[in-house]
């Protein structure tokens, strides 16, 4: 019946298809967690995409927790991990040859090659420590994380417990640098027990001051210094969560959002790469229209509705719905769950990972989310459930969005502890799939295997005066019969997770692309004509 | 907005026994005229009751009806006055005792039911209408846990008793239980259709469960028998204009919260609400006009003052007021959130 209503929009369906098990991929996301159930232990997991050795297929990062409350990766139930991509569906465990075991309570990964010299590095933040790995380029990674100056220490040496971290040029000078949210000023001797014995809730986030975010700005010599001051990040404190970047307004800096739980939300935007001004209140985009924080956790931060305009959607807790802000482009955003659809559907919904990425190419983006809630014990709350089924909502073209998780397979009705997710093709067939961490269950790899014959174009952007992988281009792709369509380039975005760097565009049935335009950060303005659709395109700046 | 609903109900009425003999050949009407003072049909009742008058006139438990009636139609002292006679005939009779306090309960003299109520359930800890009144008595004293096991009691003695019925519905609704809540209010509405009340907590406790149809349905009952008195609910235009809101009709909304505002001047959340709506149609002077209005507002209704300066604040950037919009955008920053304590 479900089936029959999905097709009768005329719009193809969406359907995934959980390949964890023949993947080789064992990977399961553990909290270490407590009988007091410390806040601690709810929001790790973190996922990224990355193709580390350049053979043109991406490859997985798993972050991972520690014991608790030591915050050692004791034995191999606690490592990060490294899974390789072997092109035929099948992934190969190489965290020990990689060098990334980690250390510490892991939560979030940020992939990008922030030295330009083309290979992804990667930044996990964390609990208790941060670290970045440089790529050697050869299989191997090298902790460099104390001579980069990127710890996530305060300038008062408090480190700061960092959540999720985005790669942005946000100055434009063709290097990358890193921006880290971070979450709450807890710690075990000040953390406090909620809910009854044996049946102990995650306390309210509200309960603990929260913290600063640090931007860290690359010096090129494998340096970073902390500008949080300079450029006015660290006087706003916040409870980060997801991190998400897009030029919102159109002027060719990069800006930064911010998902605060239980706080106002923070957008940065970017005062011509010379500081950044926190306009959250004055862009409506702080609050809900309702005027109160939610529980915000994941966030994208893209164009939903081809008006060129990147948008956002938030991810929070059951009972609050998930934000869905659209930029109007004159400064201000629109609260627009309820009207676009996914306000009563979101409503019992608790999520994390958040994409908007177009599932079925029809050209218009869609809506994903990795659903939990955030207490193992949530279900004593009837009206909650822990362990969910994620939610994909489709484009009705319209600036309206379906519900179409029942629809989308049985890889879509599993109940786990969801946290981060990444996007991107796994498997080069211009589909996005979706990677996902659980707390206690398998990592999901969800391939899109939509049954629609809808074209599409994978954009790999190679920067020359811009940074190496081009973050922060911002394309727009006219097709024959006159669809535009916008995105950028980005691995931040979702929870705690980094994306697929190439961009994707679906191109309905147009199977040739009138025009291409990248804008690159240099300023650099480029134009293709007349692409072939079902590619994966490699495009240097000019 | 969830109104204080303190005003209640009329519990089932069973002939007592120890008037067995001047009531004889009555029991059957009695019944009659008690269950239709349940379901709040006066009419029957009355007519019921007056025929039984003439047929028993010693027959006590008439008095006990007709107070009930009385109370029923909004006749308070000829309530008090048959209630007073009635317990004075039978001091022992839990049920009268009962009945009473409710009577009290709707008046607002809260010490008179409190006692009562709980000399009620001294008499017969048994009696389903002395456990419904004393179980909404703790709830309104705090002891929520006791409360609510008095009345989940009295229903499961008497589940045809369509103010039991709301009123459990109403802890499980306090509770964010939706299907429970939904179950009770759904019950109390097919045993009284006429309670505008138990309508709009339906249509409440639908949403949240996204049975989005049947909410609609709920509110529009609600509204056809909202009628002044004692199950009249005076937020059944804000409930369902917010509803409306939500589905995008925005005409709709903006029909039921017009009537909110007429309704509850006084209120903040009305206003507030309305506001929402002015800003989302773009009718960014009313927008203003309600918003200030909401912030002189004293009666909060669960509307805190972060959400007034953060609308206040859009509405006076849309109207190209730098000035204003800053103000507000500052006190938006300096107000913190409010602390969420419980745990999640």
């Amino acid at each position: 019946m479900l089936a029959i209503a999905s097709w009768s929009s005329g719009l193809p369906q969406i359907q995934f298809e959980n390949r964890q098990q023949r993947s080789g991929i064992t990977f399961v996301l553990d909290n270490g967690t407590l009988p007091d159930k410390p806040m601690l232990d709810g929001i790790p997991g973190g996922v990224a995409l990355l193709d580390y050795d350049n053979d043109g297929y991406l490859d997985i990062f798993f972050a991972n927790g520690a014991s608790l409350p030591g915050l050692i990766k004791t034995g191999n139930r606690f490592s990060n991990r490294l899974y390789h991509n072997n092109h035929d569906g099948t992934f190969t465990d190489v965290t020990i040859r990689a060098g990334l075991h980690g250390e510490g309570y892991s939560i979030g990964a940020a992939a990008a090659d922030y030295d330009n010299d083309g290979f992804a590095d990667l930044y996990i933040s964390g609990f208790d420590r941060n670290i970045l790995y440089h790529n050697n380029g050869n299989g191997t990674f090298t902790n460099v994380t104390v001579k980069a100056g990127v710890t996530g220490i305060s300038p008062a040496r408090k480190k700061l417990w960092g959540i999720s971290a985005a790669w942005l040029d946000y100055d434009n000078d063709g290097k990358l640098d890193l921006f880290v949210t971070n979450y709450l000023d807890w710690s075990f001797a000040t953390s406090r027990v909620c809910g009854l014995p044996g049946k102990r809730l995650s306390c309210s986030p509200t309960l603990y001051k929260g913290e600063p975010n640090i931007l860290y700005h690359n010096n090129g010599d494998g340096t970073f210094t902390d500008v949080s001051e300079t450029m006015g990040i660290s006087r706003h404190t916040g409870k980060g969560m997801g991190v998400a970047i897009a030029d919102y307004n159109n002027d060719g800096w990069m800006d930064i959002f911010v998902a605060n739980d239980n706080d106002r939300n923070f957008l940065f935007k970017n005062r011509g790469g010379r500081g950044f001004d926190e306009v959250g209140v004055e862009s409506f985009v702080a609050y809900t229209d309702n005027g109160v924080p939610v529980s915000s956790m994941g966030v994208d931060f893209r164009d939903w509705n081809n008006d060129g305009k990147p948008s956002l959607i938030v991810t929070a807790l059951g009972g609050e719905t998930y934000p869905l802000f659209r930029n109007e482009g004159n400064g201000f955003f629109s609260y627009e769950s309820y009207a676009a659809g996914i306000g009563f559907r979101s409503f019992k919904m608790s999520g994390w990972g958040a994409g908007i990425q177009d599932f079925d190419n029809d050209g218009y983006k869609d809506l994903f989310t990795a659903n939990s809630h955030v207490s193992e014990n949530a279900d004593l709350d009837k009206q909650q459930h822990y362990r969910q089924s994620n939610a994909v909502f489709r484009s009705l073209h319209d600036g309206t969005f379906q519900d179409v998780s029942g629809d989308a397979g049985p890889a879509m009705q599993i109940r786990a502890a969801h946290r981060g997710c990444a996007f991107g093709d796994l498997n080069n067939d211009g589909k996005i799939d979706v990677v996902i961490s659980a707390i206690g269950s398998p990592a999901e790899l969800l391939y899109n295997i939509s049954p629609s014959a809808n074209h599409w174009i994978l954009i790999k952007t190679i920067g020359v005066k811009s940074n190496h992988d081009g973050i922060g281009t911002r394309i727009k792709v006219i097709t024959a019969s006159g669809l535009v369509n916008y995105n950028h380039v980005t691995t931040a975005g979702s929870y705690a997770s980094s994306n697929d760097p190439r961009v994707h565009f679906g191109l309905g049935t147009d199977t040739v692309i009138k025009e291409i335009e990248f804008k690159w950060p240099s300023g650099t303005v480029q134009v293709l004509h007349n692409v072939k659709a079902d590619q994966i395109l490699t495009v240097a700046e000019e | 907005m969830r109104a204080a609903f303190l005003l209640l109900p009329i519990a089932v009425c069973t002939t007592g026994p120890a008037f067995a003999g001047s009531c004889t050949g009555a029991e059957d009407q009695l019944t009659q005229a008690s269950s239709a003072l349940t379901r709040n049909v006066v009419d029957a009742a009355e007519n019921i009751l007056h025929a039984l008058n003439a047929s028993h006139p010693e027959c006590p438990e008439i008095v006990l009806q007709q107070a009930r009636l009385a109370q029923a139609k909004g006749n308070v002292n000829e309530a008090a006055e048959l209630f007073y006679r009635y317990t004075d005939i039978d001091p022992n009779d839990s049920r009268g005792l009962a009945y009473f306090g409710r009577f009290f309960l709707e008046q607002h003299d809260y010490m008179r039911a409190d006692a009562l109520s709980a000399a009620a359930l001294d008499k017969d800890p048994d009696d389903p209408a002395a456990l419904a009144i004393r179980g909404q008595i703790l709830v309104m004293k705090e002891q929520s846990s006791r409360g609510q096991a008095l009345l989940e009691k009295a229903i499961k003695l008497d589940p045809d008793d369509p103010e039991s019925q709301f009123q459990l519905g109403a802890i499980y609704d306090k509770g964010k239980a939706a299907p429970q809540a939904m179950e009770c209010f759904r019950k109390a509405t097919t045993l009284n259709p006429r309670d505008a009340r138990a309508w709009d907590y339906l249509a409440l406790n639908l949403e949240p469960l996204g049975d989005l149809e049947r909410a609609d349905r709920a509110y529009r009952k609600g509204l056809d028998v909202n009628q002044m008195g004692r199950y009249y609910d005076a937020f059944l235009d804000y409930n369902y204009g917010r509803f409306l809101f939500k589905r995008n009709d925005l005409s709709g909304s903006k029909r039921h919260l017009d009537r909110a505002v007429e309704l509850n001047p006084d209120i903040r959340a009305v206003w507030y609400e309305r506001a929402r709506l002015d800003l989302r149609i773009q009718n960014y002077q009313q927008a203003r006009s309600d918003a200030e209005k909401a912030l002189a507002c004293t009666q909060q209704g669960g509307i805190i003052d972060l959400q007034i300066y953060t609308l206040l604040t859009q509405v006076y950037a849309r109207l190209g007021n730098v000035d204003l919009a800053t103000k507000y955008a500052n006190l938006t920053r300096e107000t913190p959130p409010p602390v969420r304590g419980e745990p999640r």
